[in-house]
């Protein structure tokens, strides 16, 4: 069955207002709850609740768990004046604007190298996602050793061609920080990016890719205007899970530089947590109220990326 | 929007009226104990053997001991605390006073010898006259240095091991020539290991009184006797005194980086320097043979007390204030504040401690090195504590930004390192 | 011709230039695995020789990785199944239901994949001491699956919205119920996109770290990464050791991959061949 792709916009309002599974005629509350039941119950208890309990904290300073003294909007009105938050926000959006576009793009290009079927595809796609498998304990761990200023092996490898003048500190420079650290995710997270566009590529249509090679696209062309396209949706659903995942960076950046130098890498979810756990004080309004305004950057995000792809298609696997 | 208050007001209630349940514990007479310094053999077996003493010589009580690094201990802890779920006793620092305003901490003074703890270290730990914790570490902050390599470099030490100002930026002048790394630090676990230097030269020039201003935020950082040691501090900094790993080099491979590999000439560091050094060389200690020397810091300039040095209480050891075993934590933390375990401290771990203990009983392995730290402490005026006691909050998280990585690793000048201090920490 | 033969010599290049980018760091753990840190300290990038394998059976046994292992493989694939269940369950009613709230539910199910953990992390903890499910591996397991859950939902309705309607036309001609639709359809065509989120969830879930080290403190219940934190504190400058127990952990993560991921490459291909 041809999957549907580029089709007009009747097929996507279909698909943007479901109910056209089962029964049409309104499903029974009893199969409503049967299925969406659980989820709803684990959310409600471990994810909503909290988060409002959260919002609730923010209007507080609780240095006695069992005495909350009111400050009213105290806590924002710092927050408002707090360089170190705003250091925070600005890292944050850098990394998940930026690192994405390098995540997929690298995966894409795995992508494609593996589907002009080299020799050893099997060995490749395996080699090209061990990184994805380790944990960030793990590859923080390997990271500082391989940034070592005296025996990693990227100053090494400068050394070693010549261009000694480029070996840096690369996490004690508060301008090489950020993007070394960047490296790092793009580093880790290519290889997923490249098995998804790879059995995105393997399921579009051949006789299109055919036809292609008929008209001597050469591959360039190819690429341009027929396969990018065609993969737009994955793509595009590959950047959003990209996005997401860096607006929550953490482990990374807590284990390899703790937010320095500097407060160079220091993103919104370190700082919470420093606030929360390493600021001398058991005060959590504070960190609440870093939340609480985090919460509504983030439900901004999404319905700017929902108006984004209000047209895009459904991802391809 | 009703709704919203009314869910808050629920929530909260809920939190505020529900019952803090009782600590997980398994039989009645078992307490759980927390220790840090897993990594750090003698200090490891010496609390290890306390718990095996105590649980060998009580029948009642029964601990169970676990090690935890400390980054860890202090997260929990925070978590922990808040619901009631804390061990009995913990290890515990006096630069965390977050934990006694909390109202965390049982005071020992119904449970202990008051004579078994020190009248120096006491003052850590009292808050309202009462004793909080009881502090097993204690330490100096001293400057070791590798002798032969000091000697290569053609440099002699005066018989009081002090250089002056100009005497030691030349040794780290001639270091560089050398090739060989001058000063062993790393920054990358530990908010404070950056700053030793400059600030037991800051303590020199100012003396006890107006470093303790400093250190309130009393004094600016743009006092011209600040900024000129600074200023020098500067100098050998940009010069290359410090390695340029420092920013992710943790403090035990900081030690390694001193007495193995690169090898350094100087190492700033308190006197726990032992607890890794001694252990053996496989395991991370320092070679069997290594030349190991003390030196004073160097004499400032027109400094106002150059035999000046820091005293500090380090791990100690606190009771929970809602245990519901007191009694059997309260035994524990006895049996462990004794002359007896004092002088074992000592000889175990090569360290000092806030428990009284008998220097005539010691009988330590490392004999020269006692004799060689007391030597240098001798004549030495102390001033309590570490710049991380008195510093809370902001201005914490700006000494750790600024003075102990930025500033050492060269990348922010004098001026804008004394602005960023006086902007965090000066009380208005 | 030359051109062809120049950039297929060209590709070749950059292909095992980025294998040996992105293999070596964990081809170089693998080596210091098997080598002992005196060995590293003089030559940080040589060959093991001899072959310490030794060291795998101390680490295993000495540093207890047996009782961490086993705590995160319950905890894991427990957590696992859950969410798969759960969440394809939830994603099908979302997919193919209509009823009012629908876009609502879905719209805040994919806020909150957005939202960094450490904001509820306390919350969470008081939370589960509540229900007396603190320092237990079934609170840990319910947290994992509550921060997995949003964001399989989000995958897998996705997906499921796909598949053709004709199929589900057909199930309704055959008389199927629901919940025949849903197992005997749904969850065998969307069988790459699930294997994909097991994936996932699972590769997610085994390197977790934050909510396990304030999640648990009995030292019996301690899951693998916290394990190997531990492990690097009490050995502080034994890199050796350090990278023996990172291989110990990483092992089982590639062994599941690399059963999924065959289903999966299968599942993908054979939806292209049709």
């Amino acid at each position: 069955m041809p999957q549907q792709v580029g089709n007009g916009s009747a097929a996507w309002r279909r698909l943007l207002r479901p109910g056209t599974g089962g029964d049409t005629s309104g499903a029974s509350w009893l199969v409503l709850l049967l299925f969406l039941g659980p989820a709803l119950l684990v959310f409600g208890a471990m994810t909503a609740y909290p988060m409002v309990r959260t919002i609730c904290d923010s209007f507080f300073t609780i240095d006695d768990p069992d005495k909350p003294i009111w400050v009213g909007l105290a806590n924002y009105v710092t927050l408002a004046g707090d360089g170190t938050f705003r250091r925070a926000v600005v890292n944050t959006l850098i990394w998940s604007v930026a690192a994405p576009v390098l995540d997929v793009g690298v995966g894409l290009l795995l992508a494609l190298c593996l589907y002009a079927k080299v020799p050893f595809t099997r060995f490749l796609r395996v080699a090209w996602f061990t990184p994805v498998l380790l944990s960030y304990v793990v590859v923080a761990i390997v990271w500082l050793w391989l940034y070592n200023y005296d025996w990693g092996i990227v100053n090494v490898l400068f050394r070693a061609i010549g261009l000694g003048g480029l070996a840096s500190a690369w996490l004690g420079n508060p301008h090489l920080a950020l993007g070394s650290l960047i490296f790092i995710d793009v580093w880790k997270w290519a290889g997923f990016n490249m098995v998804v566009c790879l059995a995105a590529i393997h399921s579009l249509p051949s006789e299109v890719l055919e036809a292609a090679e008929l008209d001597n696209c050469g591959w360039g062309g190819k690429l341009r205007f027929v396969i990018v396209p065609m993969l737009r949706p994955t793509l595009l659903n590959l950047y959003i899970l990209a996005f997401v995942a860096k607006m929550k960076v953490f482990d990374l950046v807590w284990i390899m530089t703790q937010g320095g130098p500097l407060w160079s890498t220091e993103t919104v979810s370190t700082y919470v947590y420093k606030r929360a756990f390493a600021w001398n004080t058991f005060d959590l309004g504070y960190p609440a109220a870093i939340a609480s305004v985090w919460f509504g950057v983030v439900i901004v995000t999404v319905l700017l990326l929902n108006r984004l792809l209000r047209s895009r298609e459904r991802v391809e696997f | 929007m009703k709704r919203q208050v009314l869910a808050c007001a629920a929530a909260l209630c809920a939190a505020l009226l529900s019952p803090v349940p009782p600590p997980a514990a398994a039989e009645p007479t078992q307490i759980t104990m927390v220790s840090n310094w897993p990594d750090e053999p003698a200090k490891k077996a010496w609390v290890s053997d306390r718990v095996a003493d105590f649980n060998a010589g009580n029948q009642q009580c029964s601990v169970k001991l676990t090690f935890t690094p400390k980054a860890e201990i202090f997260t929990q802890l925070k978590a922990t605390l808040r619901t009631g779920h804390a061990p009995d006793i913990f290890y515990m620092e006096p630069d965390s006073p977050e934990f006694f305003d909390g109202g965390y901490l049982e005071p020992l003074d119904a449970y202990i010898e008051q004579a078994g703890i020190e009248d120096w270290a006491r003052p850590a730990w009292t808050h309202n006259g009462k004793i909080y914790g009881i502090p097993a570490e204690a330490y100096t902050v001293e400057l070791y240095y590798n002798k032969n390599l000091v000697k290569k470099l053609g440099v002699e030490l005066p018989p009081d091991f002090q250089l002056t100002q100009a005497q030691f930026a030349d040794l780290v002048n001639r270091a560089i020539k050398a090739g060989i790394a001058p000063v062993a630090a790393g920054v990358g676990d530990r908010p404070y290991p950056g700053a030793f230097l400059t600030f037991e030269s800051l303590l020199r020039k100012l003396g006890i009184e107006d470093y303790g201003k400093l250190v309130h935020g009393q004094l600016s950082y743009n006092d011209p006797r600040v900024i000129a040691v600074l200023t020098w501090m500067k100098g050998m900094i940009d010069a290359g005194a410090y390695p340029r790993s420092m920013s992710t080099l943790k403090l035990g491979e900081a030690h390694f980086y001193f007495y193995s590999s690169p090898g350094a000439v100087i190492f700033p560091d308190p006197s726990w320097y032992t607890g890794r050094a001694f252990a053996k060389p496989e395991d991370g200690g320092q070679p069997a043979d290594f030349p190991l020397g003390i030196m004073q810091y160097p004499a400032m300039d027109n400094g106002a007390c150059p035999t000046c040095k820091t005293l500090a209480v380090g791990g100690s050891f606190s009771m929970f204030s809602k245990s519901p075993h007191k009694e059997c934590a309260g035994a524990m933390l006895r049996s462990m504040a004794t002359v007896e375990n004092g002088t074992k401290w000592m000889e175990m771990v090569a360290l000092q401690t806030g428990i009284k203990s008998d220097p005539n009983k010691i009988d330590s392995p490392h004999a020269d090195y006692f004799k060689d730290l007391n030597a240098r402490d001798k004549n030495a005026k102390y001033f309590f504590g570490v710049p991380l006691l008195y510093y809370r909050g902001k201005c914490a998280e700006t000494y750790s930004q600024v003075m102990n990585a930025a500033f050492p690793e060269g990348l922010i000048g004098v001026k804008d390192a004394a602005d960023q201090m006086d902007a965090a920490c000066l009380s208005k | 011709m030359l051109s062809r033969a120049f950039s297929r010599g060209g590709l070749m290049a950059i292909l095992v230039a980025y294998t040996a980018f992105a293999g070596f760091p964990f081809l170089w753990v693998g080596t210091m695995s098997l080598r002992t840190t005196t060995e590293i300290a003089y030559n940080h990038y040589g060959w093991p020789s001899p072959a310490h394998w030794a060291k795998f059976r101390t680490a295993w046994i000495d540093s207890a990785f047996n009782t961490y292992f086993a705590n995160s493989a319950a905890v894991v694939i427990g957590s696992v199944a859950v969410i798969t269940l759960v969440g394809s369950a939830a994603a099908h009613c979302l997919a193919r239901y209509r009823f009012p709230g629908n876009r609502l539910i879905y719209f805040i199910l994919f806020s909150s994949i957005i939202l960094p953990p450490q904001i509820v992390l306390i919350a969470v903890y008081q939370t589960l001491v509540e229900y007396n499910l603190y320092d237990t591996l079934w609170g840990l397991g319910l947290v994992y699956v509550s921060l997995q859950l949003p964001l399989t939902i989000y995958l897998l309705e996705g997906f499921f919205a796909r598949i053709p309607q004709d199929l589900f036309d057909a199930a309704k001609v055959d008389g199927y119920g629901d919940f025949e639709i849903f197992f005997r359809l749904v969850l065998p065509v969307g069988m790459p996109a699930i294997a994909t989120t097991v994936i996932l969830n699972f590769i997610l879930l085994w390197n977790e770290f934050l909510f396990a080290v304030v999640l648990i403190a009995d030292d019996d219940l301690r899951t693998l990464p916290v394990g190997i934190q531990r492990f690097m504190g009490d050995h502080f400058q034994d890199i050796g050791m350090i990278a023996t127990g990172v291989m110990i952990s990483v092992l089982p993560v590639v062994v599941v991959y690399a059963f999924f991921s065959e289903k999966l490459i299968q599942g993908m291909t054979a939806g292209a061949v049709k």
